[in-house]
């Protein structure tokens, strides 16, 4: 794992000293809300429906059992004993008191963590695949990538007051786990004769008006990565839109200008504004690859008990997939406990967690985007432990990738932005679809549900997506079908007139009928079938069955 | 409210005086003006060694882009702290365009993007007399330590 130099030390320390003497100057009345807003913002701290909101960052998605601890920690001492893990890969913290935030951020440097730029109109935390370096698909490994551009985009003197905020993912396997094709830049990693390099996509996003990213370049020379994003950035910066928020992302400048032109401008500004102390040398990135080397040796061979446990073998089979190497297995941590708000870990499973990863995965954890946490090298002969002490801590769900394991943001039960609540459909969901045998049986699906047309819970991309809107004061639910985050991303369409809460579970069961009637065999998944069949069955059947 | 110029941790009076009446070119050896009287005076103006002109943040750079080397001051006027366009044109003038001269920023601007525009090439800042306290907090606190070259 990264460890931080003195240099990033000294960084995130000023960074504090620097947010007490704003905050002071706010309370002082030196600073107006309207000024404080953007400078706390780009610190991660929201003011939320019923309090502020501290989101602190977990560059590309990992963490140490020393930080989990600490997040623990503070959850205990700062908030009400639980912390939410988001969709690019964060923790979110929803009741700090405003005069402790500066103590956090202090016990969060402790360990080599930080809020900055987890929020605001900046270039926010690089977002990753979480089997980076675990998986055999991949070209190499992303993380020292991510690492590369955490560190060109934090205070970046230029980027700091985009129009609109800026989000980044880089993966580098065919298959794409980071929702790379809907952010603002996608960047995965290829190989092309015998040479590494990036294709890069711009102008993916969901929100109101979802994108998926266009390629506008199909080989950048790995060296030439940050002079390429600074060129990208610096025409957003200049010709995006300031005069309407929701028109300010750089999917809607590509829209506008065209995709030739957008690339046009940004191969020009590449060549002229070209900055050759950018430009990545061979030692430096030995260096920084040098952080992300495997925790064991390679030749470890080791073999899964044993052991005949029904419901381990459920769990196994669901849970754990195979790592790079042998002997290792990486273990899918699943925080879609049935009933419980997607994504949330109690003060308790963290520390537990913690001590687990401690002693079981090298001390490593990782976040995943679908808001589930990761054990990324597992001894096989620890596996049954690991199981076993998950268990005690409820943490050993065997749902990944099924129907229960639903992507959510906090919607009304949080955010001020939220039209409809969005935590208490997934509930009713997991707890519809909870039977091991049931959820099996209909496979891999995805469903996500946003509180708003913001789309925080991803619902355009949800094979099934939910969308909570306020229809005069009431809540009612608008789906959406065929949507992808994955290699063959895709925005789902829109079904038809929305459904009322209580009506909602039957309809979504009517189109898990439609399509278990229309599958040729359990491994025709929900999405293939979708594709094969169309919306129009889908529809005719819904809203049949379905009185919206 | 009373503005003064900063410079790194140094007050001082605004040497270029404003204008935006022909009649009023002769008044001072410095004098600084918006970008629309320069369009409309640049004849004359083109005559005076030491001109400044002011760009409000929504204005472009490559309006003045054929001239920039009569300018001795180049003036970004933010109308929102928030309105980052600045950074990247001032890149532009000084990089690109290598402009020597002086870079200023004005307007609604907070002593937090202190370092952010210094980095970016600015040299003096205008700002409310009595404020100046918290620039210098931020001067001070700047150690140089940056990420980007």
């Amino acid at each position: 794992m990264y460890k931080y130099s003195e240099k990033d030390k000294q960084i995130v320390k000023n960074r504090t000293k620097e947010f007490s003497l704003q905050v002071k100057r706010r309370i002082d009345g030196y600073l107006t809300e309207e000024e404080f807003k953007p400078l706390r913002l780009m610190n991660g701290l929201y003011l939320q429906l019923h309090a502020y909101m501290l989101r602190v960052a977990i560059p590309y998605g990992e963490l140490s059992h020393q930080q989990l601890h600490k997040l623990a920690e503070i959850s205990e001492k700062y908030d009400k004993n639980y912390g939410h893990f988001t969709t690019r890969q964060n923790i979110q913290f929803n009741w700090p008191k405003l005069e402790d935030v500066p103590k956090i951020l202090e016990e969060l440097a402790n360990v080599e963590m930080h809020a900055i730029q987890t929020s605001g109109n900046c270039i926010r935390n690089i977002s990753c695949d979480h089997f980076a370096g675990i998986n055999k698909q991949e070209v190499e490994d992303p993380r020292p990538w991510c690492e590369i551009i955490r560190k060109w985009s934090t205070f970046h003197p230029e980027f700091s007051f985009l129009p609109r905020k800026f989000k980044i993912a880089v993966i580098a396997s065919e298959n794409d786990r980071a929702a790379m094709k809907v952010h603002d830049i996608g960047l995965r990693l290829i190989k092309k004769e015998g040479e590494t390099g990036f294709e890069v996509y711009v102008g993916g996003g969901q929100g109101r008006s979802p994108f998926i990213a266009k390629k506008i370049k199909g080989f950048l020379k790995k060296k030439h990565l940050l002079n390429y994003l600074e060129a990208i950035l610096s025409v957003y910066n200049e010709l995006g839109r300031r005069d309407n928020i929701y028109k300010a992302r750089i999917k809607i400048l590509i829209n506008e200008l065209g995709e030739k032109k957008l690339k046009d401008l940004v191969d020009e500004r590449f060549k002229k504004f070209f900055e050759k102390k950018l430009t990545l040398g061979v030692t430096e990135l030995e260096e920084i690859k040098k952080s992300f080397q495997l925790p064991f040796d390679k030749n470890i061979r080791s073999e899964v008990p044993k052991i005949k446990n029904k419901d381990f073998k459920i769990w196994r089979d669901q849970n754990v997939l195979n790592h790079k190497y042998d002997g290792h297995s990486i273990v899918m941590v699943s925080l879609k406990q049935y009933g419980k708000p997607p994504g949330d870990a109690s003060a308790l499973q963290m520390k537990s967690l913690s001590e687990i990863a401690k002693k079981y995965s090298y001390g490593e954890i990782r976040v995943t985007h679908e808001q589930n946490l990761v054990l990324p090298h597992v001894l096989n002969s620890n596996l049954y432990s690991v199981w076993t002490d998950l268990k005690k801590i409820k943490l050993a769900t065997a749902n990944i990738g099924l129907i229960t394991d639903t992507i959510c943001c906090p919607g009304m039960d949080y955010c001020a932005l939220a039209t409809a609540r969005s935590i208490p459909i997934s509930q009713k969901i997991s707890q519809h679809f909870k039977n091991q045998l049931l959820q099996k049986k209909i496979g891999k699906i995805k469903i996500k549900i946003s509180g708003c047309i913001n789309a925080c819970g991803h619902h355009h991309v949800g094979n099934i997506g939910i969308l909570g809107l306020d229809k005069n004061g009431e809540e009612s639910y608008q789906i959406s079908l065929g949507g992808s985050a994955d290699e063959k991303t895709n925005i789902g369409q829109i079904v038809g007139p929305s459904f009322t809460e209580d009506k909602l579970i039957s309809a979504i069961e009517t189109i898990i009928k439609t399509y278990e009637d229309n599958r040729l065999n359990l491994e025709d998944d929900f999405i293939s079938v979708f594709n094969r069949v169309g919306i129009d069955k889908f529809k005719q059947d819904l809203y049949e069955k379905n009185n919206s | 409210m009373k503005k003064i110029i900063l410079n790194k941790a140094k007050v001082s009076k605004n040497e270029y005086f404003f204008i935006d009446n022909d009649s009023e070119i002769k008044k001072s050896s410095k004098i600084i003006f918006f970008i629309k009287f320069w369009i409309e005076n640049k004849k004359t103006l083109k005559k005076k060694k030491h001109i400044g002109v002011i760009l409000d943040s929504n204005q472009s750079i490559d309006l003045i882009k054929d001239d920039i080397e009569l300018f001795s001051l180049i003036q970004f006027n933010f109308i929102t702290f928030k309105d980052g366009r600045p950074f990247t044109e001032i890149k532009k003038l000084r990089k690109y365009w290598k402009f020597n001269g002086e870079i200023r920023a004005s307007g609604h601007i907070l002593p937090d993007q202190y370092v952010f525009l210094n980095r970016c090439g600015v040299d003096s800042f205008e700002i409310e007399e009595g404020k100046e306290k918290f620039w210098i907090d931020f001067f001070k606190m700047d150690e140089g330590l940056y990420y980007q070259p």
